[in-house]
């Protein structure tokens, strides 16, 4: 009662609603003007939803995220990577040398049961992701080097926000989604973090949930399905260009399969809108179908790399193994490394054509941190021969095997997690081409969670020689990992001694670059810190980057509402997400 | 009856509490945690994944897990899933239950089947007829269930492109299923169960009509039985009423057996179909590292093995006079 009081207080006051917020029609395919109101836009998921709750929600695609979709204060713009004001009224006001940041919120904005949004919601919000016995997935969005953002309420409709230093990823961590302080408040304020774990879990009401975003749960079935349907205050204040409120469809249903054939049986047969095709054998499938006039789709593969990148790590601690950690700190030795990968047959082979080759750390799909300066050391097999001739490795024994003075074969031991074919497939590619250059690699793949704790093991004498493993994910702000890229870093992991030091003056330099452009707002000025950071890295070459798997889009045709064909990529996708713009034709 | 029980009662607490340890050590033996894969994650910060592995309790001694747990157990609390964190029954009592239809139906297809398929070829051994029904056993029996299912779904898919039938091929419910009326709900659940529960009655026909008919074949070349017929008992009775009694003894026997397997649900054919029973549940836990999804479930299971054998025993006594309890 408190808050519509002042709410309303706060309404007169401003005397009008603020403009609504406009999905650019450039950006899309088809005019705004041919979209149609109404139907369901049926996906899939493959693993079940866990829960409705946004603070111990944890995975990417969680019900929590459809929901909130673009709720946020500022959100990116496809085209040239900058923030836009989303439930922000205008970019923020800048303070305090880039470390206070005024926010106003966009005025008429609604739950979906009616009640108004305003910074209490943020304010509740970030309190629950910062309470660390609520164990929310956002924690660490909200501190800065384990110093903590602070976000005050200035009146109904400011909010303030402190940063402890000067980031880059200052509007990426405002945009949280902010979540009824009208439903959270209370509960916390009575039971505190325990009250809001039990909250919102998988099987409550659907009358219960209240989302700020395009959609709210309508009903959920284990394992089988979730129906979404719209949020139909989210329209009034987010339109698309030709002024109707958006999302346009009524609902979205995400039909649960626990097997990735299971998907692509049913895409084919008609019964779902999309499949995330990966396999080489899913596309031809599709293809095959629709050539044959039984599924009326679109298909375009390869539109880009993936936001993923498999490499090779080497132990630089192995105190125990004077030879191997001479060996695998030699930067000669890493190079020769890179010029064994056969990047290109690990494409054709082991991603059926369907990959791109990757030199850096920044995965290719963020366009704006690609430099050509980076150094690349592809594959050539000459080259290589050539480095560890220079290291002393010049005499082969009887079995073609390269071996020093005292007659000790060039050799070491390289794992993957067993069960992931393709990365089986990569380690089998690169031991037959080191053995043409006279290194002996002994390729096994062993369990994915013994393998995980020797890649992060600490200390001088770690337990593995090389491991193939893969990361992803990120952003485009500032796409270097804040605990990849630093030293002392847990997934710095080619080294990691027990007090977290650098060994190099490279390393030394990559740390400090790293925090540089983390704390540069400038995007340009950050681009440029990131070629002299690509650089070093390139130099360096603690991992040595090999193959990113690529995307590819596939619809179903009866639905509308893609992106521009030029605007596809892995990390925007085809289409506004979330279903915004996604209309039945 | 009832000392009967009671010492089953009695007799079960030792195996549960056996079983009990062996589960979640077992279990706990295994390397990495729920929390393993977050580690590899570039965007979860050391403190981070401090504050959830004591939110979890993965920081406590195993020993100290373990007594926590069973405590939990003994008032009817299986404990909090990981990934749900949410009561692990709360999880699994829907998957139970969407596991138990399917293999209800596929219960019935498979003594439906089985039994008369049995004894057609114990009563006709060797005719050709027996011989043929034989080898297309062998020739099921040979195939894994979860091949069969992808071989089922190509041609349900090239059905469906011949003829724009709108069969069901996944799930267990269409997605119009909330706006159906009651019984339209009923015959849309039974649609999907078809093809799976037929696929899988069958499969499992091959191994138990082979016991049928070695059982039958047995029975039928005893001495009564000669005695009966020789008496002028005619065929039908010889063959059902004093030779199928007696045979199908062992199959009673085993029934309560069936119990876990109840709700353990129907396998791999319910990962190819989409089917939302248990193993997609549970190969989910296995792969998070679920601990106490898991070791709930595996209780449960345990549990029901326990009250199958003993409804088995009370049913062995009913069918043969042989059998006593007490």
């Amino acid at each position: 009662m408190k808050k519509a009081l002042t709410l309303a207080l706060a309404l007169m006051g401003s005397g009008a609603f603020a403009a609504p917020y406009v999905l650019p029609a450039a950006w899309m395919a088809q005019s705004p003007t041919e979209a149609k109101a109404g139907g369901e836009f049926r996906s899939y998921t493959i693993s079940d939803y866990k829960t409705l709750n946004p603070f111990t929600s944890a995975e990417a695609d969680s019900l929590p995220t459809i929901m909130g979709g673009p709720a946020g204060l500022f959100n990116q713009d496809p085209t040239n990577d900058k923030f836009v004001p989303v439930m922000a009224d205008a970019l923020p006001t800048v303070s305090n040398g880039g470390k206070r940041f005024v926010v106003k919120i966009r005025q008429g904005m609604k739950f979906s049961d009616g009640q108004a949004i305003t910074a209490d919601d943020w304010i509740t919000t970030f309190k629950l992701h910062t309470d660390d016995k609520v164990g929310s997935n956002s924690y660490d969005n909200f501190f800065l080097n384990d110093k903590p953002i602070t976000v005050k309420k200035l009146d109904t409709y400011t909010l303030q926000f402190d940063f402890p230093s000067v980031s880059a990823s200052a509007l990426n961590r405002m945009s949280y989604t902010p979540w009824p302080d009208h439903v959270f408040g209370p509960v916390y304020k009575s039971k505190g973090a325990d009250g809001i774990k039990a909250m919102w879990g998988i099987s409550s009401t659907p009358s219960a949930i209240v989302s700020p975003g395009p959609w709210v749960i309508s009903s959920y079935q284990a394992g089988q399905r979730a129906v979404l349907k719209k949020n139909t205050y989210f329209g009034e204040w987010f339109k698309d260009g030709a002024n109707k409120p958006l999302p346009y469809l009524d609902s979205v249903s995400f039909t649960i399969v626990k097997d990735l054939n299971a998907g692509l049986a049913a895409y084919l047969a008609g019964q779902i809108d999309t499949f995330g095709a990966s396999k080489a054998d899913d596309l031809a499938q599709i293809k095959k179908a629709i050539d044959a006039g039984n599924l009326k789709a679109t298909l375009v593969p390869n539109v880009g790399p993936n936001s993923t990148s498999s490499w090779i790590v080497f132990n630089w601690n192995k105190a125990g193994d004077a030879t191997k950690q001479k060996l695998f700190r030699d930067v000669r030795f890493r190079q020769a490394m890179s010029h064994i990968a056969n990047r290109q047959a690990m494409i054709q082979l082991a991603l059926g054509g369907l990959g791109s080759e990757v030199y850096s750390g920044v995965y290719p799909v963020f366009k704006n941190y690609q430099y050509a300066s980076t150094p690349t050391y592809k594959y050539d097999l000459a080259e290589a021969t050539k480095l560890l001739n220079q290291m002393g490795y010049t005499k082969k024994n009887s079995d073609g095997y390269l071996v020093d003075k005292a007659g000790k074969v060039l050799e070491f031991n390289l794992t993957t997690n067993s069960g992931n074919n393709v990365r089986e497939q990569l380690g089998q590619i690169f031991r037959d081409e080191a053995k043409k250059v006279g290194v002996k690699v002994n390729f096994t793949p062993v369990d994915f969670n013994t393998l995980v704790g020797q890649l992060l093991a600490k200390g001088a004498d770690r337990p593995f020689d090389a491991i193939l493993l893969g990361l992803s994910g990120g952003d485009n702000i500032w796409p270097y990992g804040s605990n990849v890229v630093p030293c002392g870093g847990n997934l710095h992991a080619y080294n990691v001694p027990s007090d977290g030091k650098c060994l190099n003056a490279q390393e030394n330099l990559m740390t400090k670059l790293y925090y540089q452009g983390d704390q540069t707002l400038d995007d340009d000025a950050r681009r440029k810190i990131g070629e002299q950071l690509s650089k070093v890295e390139g130099q360096n070459l603690g991992f040595i980057y090999l193959v990113a798997t690529n995307y590819h889009v596939t619809f179903n045709n009866r639905v509308g509402g893609e992106y521009k064909r030029n605007l596809w990529d892995s990390y925007y996708g085809s289409r506004p997400a979330y279903g915004l713009t996604t209309f039945i034709k | 009856m009832l000392p009967f029980l009671l010492r089953r009662l009695v007799q079960a607490v030792p195996t549960l509490l056996l079983s009990s340890l062996l589960i979640f050590f077992v279990i706990s033996l295994a390397p990495g945690d729920f929390l393993t894969p977050a580690k590899l994650n570039p965007n979860i910060s050391a403190q981070q994944l401090d504050n959830l592995t004591r939110n979890f309790g993965l920081d406590k001694p195993l020993v100290q897990q373990y007594l926590l747990w069973m405590r939990n157990i003994l008032h009817g609390d299986f404990g909090l899933s990981f990934s749900f964190q949410a009561p692990v029954l709360q999880i699994m009592w829907p998957r139970i239950v969407n596991s138990l239809w399917l293999v209800l139906v596929i219960t019935v297809v498979f003594y439906g089947l089985a039994i008369p398929i049995g004894v057609f070829g114990a009563v006709r051994q060797n005719s050709l007829g027996d011989r043929s029904v034989n080898v297309f056993m062998y020739f099921l029996l040979g195939f894994p269930s979860f091949f069969l299912a992808l071989i089922a779904l190509y041609f349900l898919l090239q059905i469906i492109f011949a003829t724009h039938w709108a069969i069901p091929i996944g799930g267990m419910t269409s997605p119009d299923h909330a706006s159906m009326s009651a019984g339209g709900k009923v015959w849309d659940v039974f649609k999907h169960l078809l093809v799976p529960g037929i696929l899988l009655g069958i499969h499992q026909t091959a191994g138990l009509s082979r016991y049928v008919r070695a059982l039958m074949l047995e029975v039928m070349n005893s001495d009564y039985i000669r005695t009966a017929r020789a008496k002028g008992v005619s065929e039908s009775s010889a063959i059902w009423k004093h030779t199928f009694r007696n045979a199908i003894l062992p199959i009673v026997a085993g029934i309560g057996g069936e119990l876990p397997g109840l709700i353990s649900g129907a396998g791999f054919i319910e990962v190819v179909f989409a089917y939302p029973g248990i193993t997609p549940m549970l190969l989910d836990a296995l792969n998070a590292q679920d601990l106490y999804l898991i070791a709930g479930f595996t209780m449960m299971t345990t549990i029901l093995l326990i009250a199958g054998n003993a409804i088995s025993d009370i049913l062995l006594a009913f069918v043969d006079p042989r059998v006593k309890l007490g």
